[in-house]
């Protein structure tokens, strides 16, 4: 038997311990991903192509739900709504926040203050925002409508309104989220070194001529990160249109008046856990995730087109 | 000098009206929260409450499934925590320090996760609980923090990254294993990111309403944020009460930003760098 050479069994040794402790330290991670990332998947895309009402086996439909779903009015009406919602709250979200953001960046004093007062609503739960703005917009005795009335104008029924729920909506998720699109902002711009501001300063630009060729180009890695984290998460956005249009009580009447702020992730909700309809909602599911795929490939693409990095 | 002295002031007018837009809604609910019935549905509305009726806030408590609700969410905020806290950890270190096999791989499947929106695994996740028995329990809203979310692994990783290998060495030579180097050396090392997932998984968990509309259904089990919007039956005509718990919901959270402000904001910054 010939001696074999000492280092080498070493070092595989302790490869092996190494592997073991590695492995047996990302068991938790290996569980979530098989049975809540890979097995839910499959399990999804499954159910998406049968009916299946969560008390029988499900029963293999091939593409009915996607069929039915296509033809179904309030499938496009939700589609819609979320378009729209995301439509208004993405961009006016991004630039408001920017400008605070610029606004805060300038050394003010204060700082901690008016980061804390952006983000009391950024750490509030929708229920507390559901009585925030129930007192400025309740129809009967809100704010909002006490200064219509003063200023010679009609009353509103703000949120019970069709024409309205979905801008108010919007306005009230810019008002809960700026706050922390802010933060994010503030971050990006305090990498953006000073001297580039000072020379075009010697060159005579002017704050806004500053903030359009400085600011905005500096800091587009940031805002396109914001655009993207924020048009998939409004994508998907459930709890301020359950919460504020009264879901929480009769989950068939969230959605707001004649469905006017039903989103996708709303119609989902009712189908699968309002009706157990468990099929047809993962079909929804998915259709949801290839727009937001798409989205996200469309982002990707057309950032090389206009993100500037250093 | 002028000009910069000009371009504060606007700074400062933009930011502290925008800072009342914020407050001014607040302090109003406050305010009716401490209003009568009638004063509170009184048309046009009186901003301050006469008189200030603070038994609002002792009505709440009475009925007692306020508190049932608020026990029901610390349950699962805490250990929801800790769950998050330890399980991303220990996943982290070993993305960081150890090697083993597939662990690229696994950890491009960390990251590719993040991407894959929730919504299509809502439903699995539901036939898995209703499976397990857990639905109409607790369980569903906290145990999954326990398998290391991937925001949580991929911020811890980034701290343990910057820790240099010299510790690990020397313990290694004093004879430590892996999960004692990390629970020993690596762990107090890095207690501001423990803090920053700590309140962001705080902040998350205790304002949750999609997981616990859809794996509770019995009132007893409610947490706050559902709990107190299915109260209104009871106090239909009282609605000020409403007010008043939606408030008290906010103060622990209120509580944990003000004194963890600073990692609220890295939590917010490094999910928006990814």
């Amino acid at each position: 038997m010939g001696v074999k050479p000492l280092t080498p069994r070493i070092r595989r040794r302790r490869l092996n311990s190494d592997s073991k402790w590695g492995l047996l330290m990302v068991t938790p991670y290996i569980i979530h991903f098989i049975v809540f990332v890979l097995g839910s998947l499959l399990a999804s895309l499954y159910f998406s192509f049968s009916h299946y009402d969560i008390l029988n086996a499900p029963q293999w439909a091939g593409l009915a739900n996607y069929k039915k779903l296509f033809q179904e009015p309030v499938f496009w009406k939700a589609m819609w709504n979320t378009v729209y919602f995301t439509i208004l709250f993405v961009p006016l979200q991004t630039v408001l926040a920017l400008i605070l953001a610029t606004a805060l960046n300038q050394r003010l004093r204060g700082l901690k203050f008016f980061r804390l007062a952006h983000f009391v609503p950024v750490i509030s739960s929708w229920t507390v925002i559901l009585y925030v703005s129930d007192a400025i917009f309740n129809p009967r005795f809100g704010m909002a409508n006490s200064f219509l009335l003063k200023i010679g104008l009609e009353p509103q029924k703000w949120l019970q309104d069709e024409r309205l729920v979905i801008p108010l909506l919007v306005m009230i998720a810019v008002w809960k989220g700026i706050g922390y699109i802010m933060v994010i902002f503030l971050a990006g711009l305090q990498n953006v070194p000073s001297d580039v501001y000072e020379a075009a300063e010697i060159d005579g630009a002017g704050v806004f001529r500053k903030f359009m060729h400085i600011t905005v180009p500096l800091i587009s890695g940031t805002t396109f990160l914001v655009l993207i984290l924020s048009t998939i998460s409004t994508f998907q956005a459930f709890e301020q249109i359950y919460v504020m249009t009264g879901g929480a009580l009769d989950a068939s009447s969230a959605g707001g008046p004649n469905k006017s702020s039903l989103v996708l992730m709303i119609f989902l909700y009712q189908e699968g856990f309002t009706f157990l309809r468990m099929g047809y909602a993962s079909a929804i599911a998915w259709v949801l995730f290839v727009i937001l795929f798409i989205l996200t490939a469309l982002q990707v693409t057309l950032q090389k087109k206009w993100v500037h990095y250093e | 000098m002028k000009l910069n002295r000009f371009r504060k002031s606007v700074g400062y007018a933009v930011i502290i009206f925008s800072s009342l837009i914020m407050i001014l809604p607040f302090l109003t609910t406050l305010f009716n929260s401490l209003k009568t019935y009638a004063q509170y549905t009184a048309f046009p509305p009186k901003w301050i409450p006469r008189p200030i009726q603070w038994s609002n806030y002792l009505e709440v408590w009475k009925l007692g499934a306020f508190e049932q609700y608020t026990i029901n969410s610390v349950i699962v905020t805490v250990l929801s925590v800790c769950g998050a806290l330890i399980s991303c950890s220990m996943v982290a270190f070993a993305f960081a320090r150890l090697r083993f096999p597939f662990k690229n791989t696994l950890f491009m499947i960390v990251l590719g996760t993040m991407m894959i929106p929730p919504v299509v695994l809502i439903i699995p996740q539901f036939v898995i609980f209703k499976s397990l028995y857990m639905l109409d329990t607790l369980t569903p809203l906290w145990i999954i923090e326990w398998l290391a979310q991937p925001f949580g692994i991929f911020l811890m990783r980034q701290a343990f990254l910057m820790i240099p290998k010299d510790y690990e060495e020397s313990a290694k030579l004093d004879g430590c294993n892996p999960f004692q180097i990390y629970w020993k050396i690596f762990l107090p090392m890095c207690k501001p990111t423990f803090a920053t997932l700590a309140v962001f998984t705080f902040m998350t968990k205790w304002n949750e309403i999609l997981s616990p509309a859809i794996f509770l259904t019995s009132k007893e089990n409610f947490t706050l944020p559902i709990g107190i919007l299915s109260m209104a039956g009871q106090w239909s005509g009282n609605e000020q009460y409403m007010v008043a718990a939606a408030l008290m919901s906010l103060i622990p959270i209120l509580l944990v930003f003000l004194f963890a402000e600073k990692y609220f904001v890295q939590g917010t910054n490094s999910s928006g760098i990814k």
